[in-house]
């Protein structure tokens, strides 16, 4: 009898509990009056940390512009950060972490296809807005718009177009025999996968596929196989941070001026050029952005990040974060309103003037946005030209 | 296809010659500790970062910011030595991983707040490329591989020569004993831990240019790698963890060229696997050491 009266007290205790709880969580959900949140999901810790450290200040940039400005009807934005580490459960869980406790309704988020991808079902879930500016893998908009999810836009280019022009390029500079060295994750493995489709439009033939970890250091062995199968070109969509290592390898295997790189690793930063010369002159790349693009705001943007962050160079995701919280601002603004619903719906129609030119979005909800092809030339990376990102669904 | 073969293998050996170093000194620890020292490969680590912090803030020459690099980190081994490990004599198994682990967390994150969670580039080292029966390498692989084999004459001299030497093995046979005798087993603990700490360091030091970037976690792959070299090796052979290091350089750098670089971390394990299953005394003694 004892037992059972403590444990109806103990029940009374929890019912309590849970109802404090259910009262505190509706008064944080209340949506905080003067201030718009926006979350950016990026990795900012691990190997690919570098790319969030570049997200994050490119997006707090665009929030100090906007604020001095005014803000956004009259509201200020308030960026919220969350730690991917370029992984997958991580990123969600980051993702789920700002819809719940922060009560972030728009997130831009994440730079890694793989942690993209995971993101998508959980914001569809919670009918929260999600804008990707920097993940690249094909996937992500086939799945969104009229391919599924409703909440998912994207700002950055898709690999699918980069992997054809990038191929073209290379065929048009005499290359046929390619060796893929990608990075094992969804971006590497999925822009392969989309050059494949086009090595029979353009003649070309792949003569090895390796795939490394996020961490490896040790290329030899792979370099050795790739200059005895003979392949005149590598295809590599990789991570910044290796190419250095994966250059001043094949410098010290006498690969310089024999085997060249193709794809999209920043082949044409300075410092990777820098780590060795020979070996980056006729390396092919595309980007969607690159600091000396010769637009006013876009120099501007530049001068403006150095500034405030001690003469840092901004990288193509700074860049691309900048952009998107002023892209979402806008869709803000023409909408009137902070709710969902309505910023999706303006977002759907937005013709806004990017440093890139007009960005408009698809029935895929994939931005249209130019993407530059570069070839390093002299220790400089070259304007190739510039081709349209569109892509025609109905192809596949 | 025989040329493609003796280039994998010559790969192997350098990088096997790495692992080697590193696991001599891992080998040696647990010889006289009877504990696996999972924090191994953050000395490793520290050994990177000091002489790139040598080169590139203090703007030392390479060479000498391998002496500096090796006595910072033995410094902080020596810290760590006292603080922590010489209190793992006589104390279970457990405490040993869990102390180890500890420090591995403590230097990985310490590195990363002191020096930030990004990649940096390794500046300097002798990166000339030489030709070698027709295959090209930086002179720093070279360098890299003399310098393991010297270390591991020296090893080989130090403990069947010298009083530490003796003394090592003494206690690595039966710590009682050596207590009974009046060997001071706690100093022989912190001396081999020292310098086998300062091994790993210094081929921390030596791969810098070779591995160009450094980050606060690179030195995790490493200790599973080095786990697995010295279960090869025979735990506590110093010796036989030349051998066990350049067998599996030389398995992955074939298996890196041929099946594919995504398989190449598997051959560690699989090779620590059917280490434990079919000859966990190593594969030069079938006498259990321990």
């Amino acid at each position: 009898m004892r037992w059972k009266s403590s444990g109806y007290r103990l029940g009374k205790a929890v019912a309590a509990l849970a109802a404090t709880i259910l009262t505190l969580g509706a008064a944080a959900a209340e949506p905080d009056g003067d201030v718009i949140k926006i979350g950016v999901v990026s990795p900012l810790s691990g190997a690919s940390s570098r790319y969030g450290a570049y997200a994050v200040r490119g997006a707090a940039l665009a929030v100090d512009e906007i604020n001095a400005a005014g803000g956004v009807l009259g509201k200020k934005l308030e960026l919220v950060q969350g730690d991917s580490q370029c992984v997958p459960a991580e990123g969600v869980s980051a993702t789920q972490r700002m819809i719940r406790f922060d009560n972030v309704s728009m997130i831009i988020g994440d730079v890694c296809s793989s942690v993209t991808l995971a993101m998508q079902p959980v914001v569809e879930q919670a009918g929260v807005l999600l804008i990707n500016a920097a993940s690249s893998n094909p996937e992500i908009t086939y799945r969104a718009g009229v391919g599924g999810y409703k909440w998912t836009f994207r700002t950055y280019p898709t690999d699918e177009v980069r992997a054809s022009a990038a191929l073209q390029f290379a065929v048009s500079k005499g290359y046929t025999k390619f060796s893929v060295l990608s990075v094992d994750t969804d971006f590497g493995r999925g822009a392969i996968n989309f050059t494949k489709k086009y090595l029979a439009r353009y003649h070309a033939q792949i003569v090895s596929e390796d795939y490394y970890k996020e961490t490896e250091t040790d290329f030899r062995p792979v370099l050795s196989k790739i200059r005895y199968v003979g392949a005149q070109a590598i295809l590599m969509y990789g991570l910044a941070d290796t190419t250095p290592i994966v250059a001043r390898q094949m410098h010290e295997m006498g690969l310089g001026g024999k085997v060249e790189l193709v794809g999209n690793a920043e082949f044409t930063t300075p410092s990777t050029i820098a780590a060795a010369p020979d070996v980056l002159n006729g390396a092919i790349e595309t980007v969607a952005w690159l600091p000396s693009w010769p637009d006013r705001h876009s120099l501007k943007f530049v001068d403006d990040y150095r500034n405030a962050y001690s003469g840092d160079m901004p990288n193509v995701h700074a860049y691309t974060h900048w952009e998107a919280v002023h892209l979402l601002a806008q869709a803000i603004r023409s909408a009137h309103s902070t709710k969902d619903s309505d910023v999706r719906a303006a977002l759907i129609r937005i013709k806004y003037d990017s440093v890139m030119g007009p960005i408009t979005f698809d029935d895929h909800q994939q931005a249209v946005v130019p993407i530059v092809l570069l070839e390093v030339t002299g220790g400089k990376a070259v304007n190739e030209g510039v081709l349209s990102s569109r892509v025609d669904y109905s192809a596949h | 296809m025989g040329y493609f073969i003796l280039e994998q293998i010559v790969n192997g050996v350098v990088t096997g010659s790495v692992y080697a170093l590193i696991a001599a000194g891992m080998t040696m620890i647990f010889g006289v500790l009877r504990a696996i020292n999972f924090a191994h490969g953050e000395y490793y680590m520290l050994g990177t970062f000091a002489a790139w912090y040598v080169v590139s803030k203090l703007g030392i020459d390479y060479g000498a910011s391998i002496v500096i690099a090796v006595a910072i980190s033995a410094l902080i081994a020596a810290v760590i030595g006292r603080l922590v490990m010489q209190r793992l004599v006589n104390a279970p198994f457990q405490s040993g991983v869990l102390a180890t682990l500890g420090i591995s967390l403590i230097l990985q994150n310490a590195v990363i707040l002191a020096f930030g969670g990004g990649y940096k580039v390794f500046p300097g080292g002798w990166l000339d490329p030489v030709q070698f029966f027709g295959i090209g390498m930086a002179q720093q692989r070279i360098v890299l591989v003399v310098a393991a084999l010297v270390m591991f004459g020296g090893l080989e001299w130090m403990v069947r020569s010298t009083t530490m030497g003796k003394s090592i093995r003494a206690v690595s046979q039966n710590p009682e004993c050596c207590q009974i005798i009046g060997i001071d087993v706690e100093k022989v603990v912190r001396r081999t831990f020292v310098l086998g700490t300062a091994l790993a360091a210094f081929s921390g030091a030596l791969t810098g240019p070779v591995n160009v970037s450094l980050y606060g976690g690179m030195g995790e792959s490493i200790t599973l790698k080095t786990f697995a070299v010295i279960v090869m090796g025979g735990m506590g052979n110093v010796r036989g963890t030349l051998f066990a290091g350049w067998m599996l350089g030389i398995a992955e750098s074939l298996v890196a060229g041929s099946i594919g670089l995504q398989y190449r971390d598997s051959v560690g394990f699989i090779a620590l696997l059917l280490m434990l299953m079919c000859r966990p005394t190593g594969l030069f003694t079938a006498k259990a050491r321990f």
